[in-house]
């Protein structure tokens, strides 16, 4: 017999499919895996001087921080700081991706890929489609916490959006053929 | 009309097969490699032993149940020697710092093995293949949710260096055999293996572990009857000298390993006796012809397993 399994099989215990620790608590495994994710947040919360829940900087910390037209990040960051905003499920943040990709549907005639298809397997839910995102996507933090009733209301970001449309519309051109 | 069946032929074969870049000299061979290694292995230690101030509920018994069914998931998915160890490195790492109830803990063996198949595969493990050998006892949307907190609580810091990192470095500095050369690794990646299920072992710096199993592996082989400098304390020398580790220590590291070898391959072959008798009695009570199963047995032991399932 190989040796290694001569070795390994000292530790063995039969079929490998198995449950070693019995029934899990399913509901102390939610809870406390909401408490983990609170507590990572509010850790990068005080390490960063910026409140991720609300995406407003914090008054004290050790950064200031600048705003950025959300679309001249790139679209990783922009989908998962919003994921992860989704996920925490404290503010009912929509998946703007959702709504970049239906806005370019409607001109491009679907050719643009949804980004909600990712692929990825850890993107929890579905995201709902919501077209006010887009506003909530392309604001930066910096004006959002000075005036971000007025904000909701101007299309301050038409042109940010413009620039996200045709990156959107672009992309399978490249890849495709 | 030949055409389709050779496309056919072409697809079964890849199916199955890995692709593998071949050793790559200006990593394997270049020493700034290795003092990179040895310079960043200590950060992905975990530094104290949390049985004594972590963790009420979970036992050392119980991290070497977790981790003998990782290291068999791995075995039977075939996976690549190293996610293993990585898989163990997380676990600890996270046992470290996190209090954990002793149902979790199965599902945290499980995001381990996720996490490390993902970096070190080019086919991981799937979360539902993982539920299943949980026997289902965890969902597919726990395993993600909770490879989130794992991800979070080990700050993103995945690529920890592991015992196989040394592996190529080590046996390029020795004067081996060419042709003993594939057994003395994969002997030296079994000791690695029972090092990752047995807790004294998770505060060794990954360096001192891959010497200790190469160590292991040249005496196990009895090739230091052959070549003088991997005679005894020659070989030791030699292997500290490739990790800037002191003589003494590694030498202690090796015995430890021998010791954990023997003491499993003890209990290796307790456990056959124990299912062969057990086979035995039942074939007994059944009234089947004894002599021959005995027989039968001896020469094929590992299908004594497959008997009783």
């Amino acid at each position: 017999m190989a040796f290694h399994k001569r070795v390994l099989r000292s530790l063995g215990n039969g079929p490998a499919r198995r449950n070693l620790f019995g029934p899990v608590d399913r509901e102390q495994l939610q809870q406390d895996y909401h408490t983990a994710l609170m507590q990572d947040l509010e850790e990068a919360s005080r390490r960063w001087g910026f409140n991720f829940l609300t995406e407003k900087p914090l008054d004290e910390g050790d950064f200031l921080w600048e705003g950025v037209a959300g679309a001249k990040v790139p679209r990783v960051y922009r989908s998962s700081t919003l994921r992860k905003g989704l996920q925490c499920s404290v503010e009912p943040t929509s998946l703007s991706e959702a709504a970049v990709s239906t806005e370019t549907g409607s001109t491009s005639a679907g050719a643009a890929p949804s980004p909600v298809q990712s692929g990825k397997e850890n993107v929890p839910g579905t995201p709902e489609r919501n077209t006010n995102s887009l506003r909530d996507l392309e604001r930066t933090p910096e004006k959002r916490s000075a005036n971000s009733n007025m904000l909701k209301r101007k299309q301050t970001n038409i042109t940010d959006f413009y620039q996200a449309k045709r990156r959107v519309v672009g992309t399978p051109r490249k890849s495709g053929q | 009309m030949e055409r389709p069946e050779h496309n056919m032929e072409l697809l079964c074969l890849e199916k199955d097969t890995v692709v593998r870049a071949q050793q790559d000299p200006n990593v394997f061979f270049d020493d700034r490699v290795l003092q990179s290694l040895l310079t960043i292995e200590e950060r992905f230690l975990p530094r104290c032993p949390y049985f004594n101030h972590v963790q009420q509920d979970i036992k050392p018994f119980m991290r070497r149940m977790v981790a003998t069914w990782m290291l068999e998931v791995c075995e039977e998915e075939r996976c690549e020697e190293e996610v293993f160890p990585l898989a163990i490195n997380y676990l600890d790492r996270y046992l470290e710092v996190v209090e954990t109830k002793k149902g979790c803990l199965q599902l945290l063996g499980a995001v381990c093995l996720f996490l490390a198949s993902k970096l070190k595969e080019s086919r991981p493990l799937t979360a539902e293949k993982l539920c299943l050998y949980t026997d289902n006892s965890i969902t597919s949307q726990e395993l993600l949710d909770w490879e989130l907190v794992v991800l979070g609580k080990l700050k993103w810091n995945m690529a920890a260096v592991t015992p196989h990192d040394f592996i190529e470095h080590i046996l390029h500095k020795l004067p081996l055999p060419e042709d003993k050369l594939s057994l003395i690794r994969k002997h030296a990646q079994t000791f690695i293996a029972l090092c990752a299920t047995d807790f004294s072992f998770a505060m060794y710096p990954p360096s001192m572990i891959a010497t200790g199993s190469v160590g292991a592996a040249v005496c196990g082989l009895q090739l230091d009857r052959t070549e003088r400098a991997l005679h005894g304390d020659n070989l030791s020398e030699l292997l500290a000298k490739v990790t800037n580790t002191e003589v003494d220590c590694l030498k202690s590291c090796q015995e430890q390993i021998e010791q954990l070898l023997r003491s499993s391959l003890r209990e290796s072959q307790e456990k056959q006796q124990r299912l062969e008798q057990e086979a035995l009695n039942r074939a007994a009570s059944k009234g089947v012809d004894t002599q021959s199963m005995s027989q039968s047995q001896s020469s094929t032991p590992t299908d004594v397993r497959d008997i009783n399932l």
